[in-house]
């Protein structure tokens, strides 16, 4: 490891203030698996060897009310897409909790709440409010690169009683995404309202990353983000092998393990065994959360050895 | 000794025993297994250039003998969908990479009864005749020993007639795990036990050829015989010198009769830093991103890589069990680009070829890998009804095409 990034990265776990040289040199460093040296002691320090993950179940919110059977592997069941009013997410929400059970039902992008109330906070609250008692567990995401004022949506979220499951980086990545990951880490508010800090870009983006920028980025996330408790990575989205890895990069949850089997991961595999398989392999204990980031169960190392 | 000592001797430029490599694989964080392959990579090549061949992977047949437990490729003798492709397809295929600038195919395939040595001496004379300067990086070991076998020749006598005409090097398939044990289990020791597969290499190198060393792991075998493996290559080539390269990647396990579970990313970085340390006799490791994906392939050159393989235009045997990544020269120069390293062109001995050829001239973007024949082409070539079938419908075969 360079001298400068033995120096930074010590600042960091001494909680010192980056300057505009250690920022350049944590974002311009060759030197990945320091980097990464880095980034997994800052995250045993906090998390020490457990990685969370949450197996996910996708409710689209227009045919909510007719959902199919609710798998019983799911720690959370969440809505996707974009509701077409207040009343429509207000309805998607009363349909899937009436047969959620005990797992936390999730939902919604923060942004299109946020456009459904007009860009007014005073309505966001109202609505906020209104989802949690319709059974709202959290807000599924907020995208970063949309809160250009974040103290005060921070703050109608505390009023409501609602947290968001994650903060993205939204439409950000490479270069582009380090100053917003820089942002992040000065909003003080977040971690009270946020979970966790998913600092990749889906893999549908049009401008595809690399692993060496996946990692980078998910290694400054942990370094610089202390105000959110959580790094996480999509296992879905991300694909498997960059986000096993990047559990070695600072990461400590894995959102989106499907909660049912798809074909193509063969009849020998359930996505409960593949996930703690490979949380175990990269050197952790794998420990099962619901969509409410309370711990289920714990697989230990020596289960999977 | 502790995991300090081990990293200390290795850094020191020390030879680490079987015992050593596996304790330090067993207990070394995954960081320290990557910082420590990560400076012998820099050691051997200080000058921050990451190489990659534009070449085209062809499978010549698919119909095999051999029956391995961990291969989704093969078909069994007389299957409809068995294929082996003709002369003209093949030099379309050499058109095709040419195009692209590539510089040699590599030639492997099944172990079919139906193609005697004959064939293979008429096709490798027929490529050197219309394309004298391309070369053919062809026939593994198992493959070397399955044409003995059925030439009745011993394997220098068929070595050397593949060299008359045409042969240049010869790739590292084949190889699995170097331990019997394991061959066993995957049915393969009868296409070549380990000391087999060793001694033809011997030959191949004693003929003047180079070849390249290959290790799949993550089906049935112990971690002390992965470095088993590893110990057994380090040994020819401190006899031989002959290897240019090592390549290993995981068992792929879809569609195959042996089935189980993908070793992990995780697995990979670790075993590929574990092969840099093994095999300091090996110049050169590739990064193997048609099983791992482009992300961790790129990740492969922090963790010893310092090559990223070959362009690949075609594959078959890999997407068979399931994997289906593909990069352009484009893509894996910026990946080279992305992680620090400039990016050079070479052929199979490693001798530098030039700049990205996609920045000289137009070159056709790439999203997907070519396959050897589309799917339902049952075309039988012409040209096969000139060598005598050995198998019962293959004889069949060439009676009604004669
Ligand atoms: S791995 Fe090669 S030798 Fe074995 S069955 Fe497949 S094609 Fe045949």
């Amino acid at each position: 490891m360079s001298d400068d990034l033995t120096a930074v990265t010590a600042k960091i776990a001494d909680g010192g203030a980056l300057d505009e040289r250690d920022w350049q040199t944590l974002t311009g460093t060759r030197d990945l698996i320091a980097l990464g040296v880095a980034a997994d002691d800052a995250r045993r320090r906090r998390h020490a060897d457990r990685v969370t993950f949450v197996q996910v179940f996708d409710v689209p919110v227009d045919t909510a009310a007719h959902a199919g059977t609710l798998p019983d592997q799911a720690g959370e069941l969440r809505l996707t897409g974009r509701p077409v009013s207040v009343a429509a997410a207000v309805a998607a929400v009363r349909a899937v909790v009436a047969r959620a059970g005990s797992v936390p039902v999730t939902g919604f992008a923060l942004e299109d709440l946020q456009g459904l109330c007009g860009h007014e906070l005073g309505r966001l609250g109202e609505v906020l409010i209104e989802l949690r008692e319709a059974g709202l567990a959290l807000v599924t995401e907020a995208a970063a690169d949309t809160l250009t004022d974040p103290e005060p949506v921070f703050e109608v979220l505390r009023t409501s009683g609602l947290t968001v499951a994650r903060l993205t980086l939204g439409d950000a990545a490479g270069h582009a995404a380090f100053p917003l990951v820089r942002r992040v880490a000065t909003w003080d508010g977040a971690g009270r309202v946020c979970r966790a800090f998913a600092p990749l870009r889906p893999a549908e983006s049009s401008l595809p990353t690399t692993g060496y920028s996946d990692l980078r980025q998910v290694a400054l996330a942990r370094l610089l983000v202390d105000n959110i408790d959580s790094i996480q990575v999509d296992w879905s989205g991300d694909g498997h092998k960059l986000a096993q890895v990047a559990l070695t990069f600072g990461a400590d949850d894995v959102d989106a393990v499907p909660a049912v089997a798809s074909d193509d991961l063969g009849w020998r595999r359930s996505p409960r065994e593949d996930i703690r398989r490979n949380i175990v392999a990269a050197g952790f204990a794998a420990v099962r959360r619901n969509g409410c980031f309370e711990a289920l169960d714990v697989c230990d190392r020596s289960e999977h050895a | 000794m502790s995991v300090e000592s081990t990293a200390e001797k290795l850094l020191a430029g020390g030879r680490l025993s079987a015992e050593e490599a596996l304790e330090l694989y067993v207990s070394a964080p995954t960081s320290l297994l990557g910082r420590l392959a990560d400076t012998i990579r820099a050691r051997k090549h200080p000058t921050g250039l990451v190489t990659y061949i534009i070449d085209r992977n062809v499978n010549y047949t698919n119909v095999c003998v051999a029956r391995c437990s961990f291969c989704a490729f093969y078909r069994p003798v007389g299957a409809d969908d068995g294929y082996v492709l003709g002369f003209d397809e093949l030099f379309q295929k050499i058109d095709e990479t040419l195009a692209v600038g590539g510089v040699q195919l590599l030639l492997q395939g099944g172990h079919n009864p139906d193609l005697p040595l004959e064939w293979y001496e008429d096709l490798f004379g027929a490529v050197k005749a219309r394309y004298p300067d391309f070369k053919l990086h062809a026939l593994s070991p198992p493959e070397l020993l399955h044409l003995s076998r059925l030439s009745q020749q011993p394997v220098p006598v068929v070595v050397d007639r593949l060299v008359r005409a045409g042969l240049d090097s010869v790739p590292g398939g084949g190889a699995e795990i170097l331990v019997d044990r394991v061959r066993r289990l995957l049915h393969c020791d009868s296409k070549a036990t380990a000391d087999e597969w060793l001694s033809v290499m011997r030959v191949v190198h004693r003929a003047g050829l180079r070849s390249t060393a290959t290790m799949m792991y993550g089906s049935v075998e112990r971690l002390e015989e992965r470095v088993e493996h590893l110990c057994r290559l380090r040994e020819l080539q401190d006899e031989t010198g002959g290897f240019t390269a090592f390549i290993t990647w995981s068992y792929q396990p879809s569609n195959t009769e042996l089935g189980g579970a993908e070793a992990t990313g995780i697995d990979y970085l670790r075993t590929l830093a574990l092969s840099r340390i093994v095999l300091d006799n090996f110049d050169n490791l590739q990064a193997s991103w048609v099983t791992q994906g482009g992300k961790v392939g790129q990740l492969s050159l922090a963790f010893g890589a310092n090559d990223m393989g070959s362009v690949m235009i075609e594959e078959n045997v890999v997407r068979a069990a399931g994997a289906e990544y593909c990069m352009d020269e484009a893509e894996i120069v910026r990946n080279i680009e992305d992680a620090g390293f400039a990016a050079k062109r070479r052929n199979m001995v490693y001798d530098l070829l030039g700049d990205p050829l996609f920045r000289e001239r137009a070159i056709p973007r790439r999203t997907e890998l070519a396959i050897a024949r589309q799917a339902g082409d049952a075309t039988v070539p012409a040209e096969l009804s000139r060598y005598p079938a050995r198998s019962r419908p293959g004889k069949a075969r060439r009676a009604v095409d004669s």
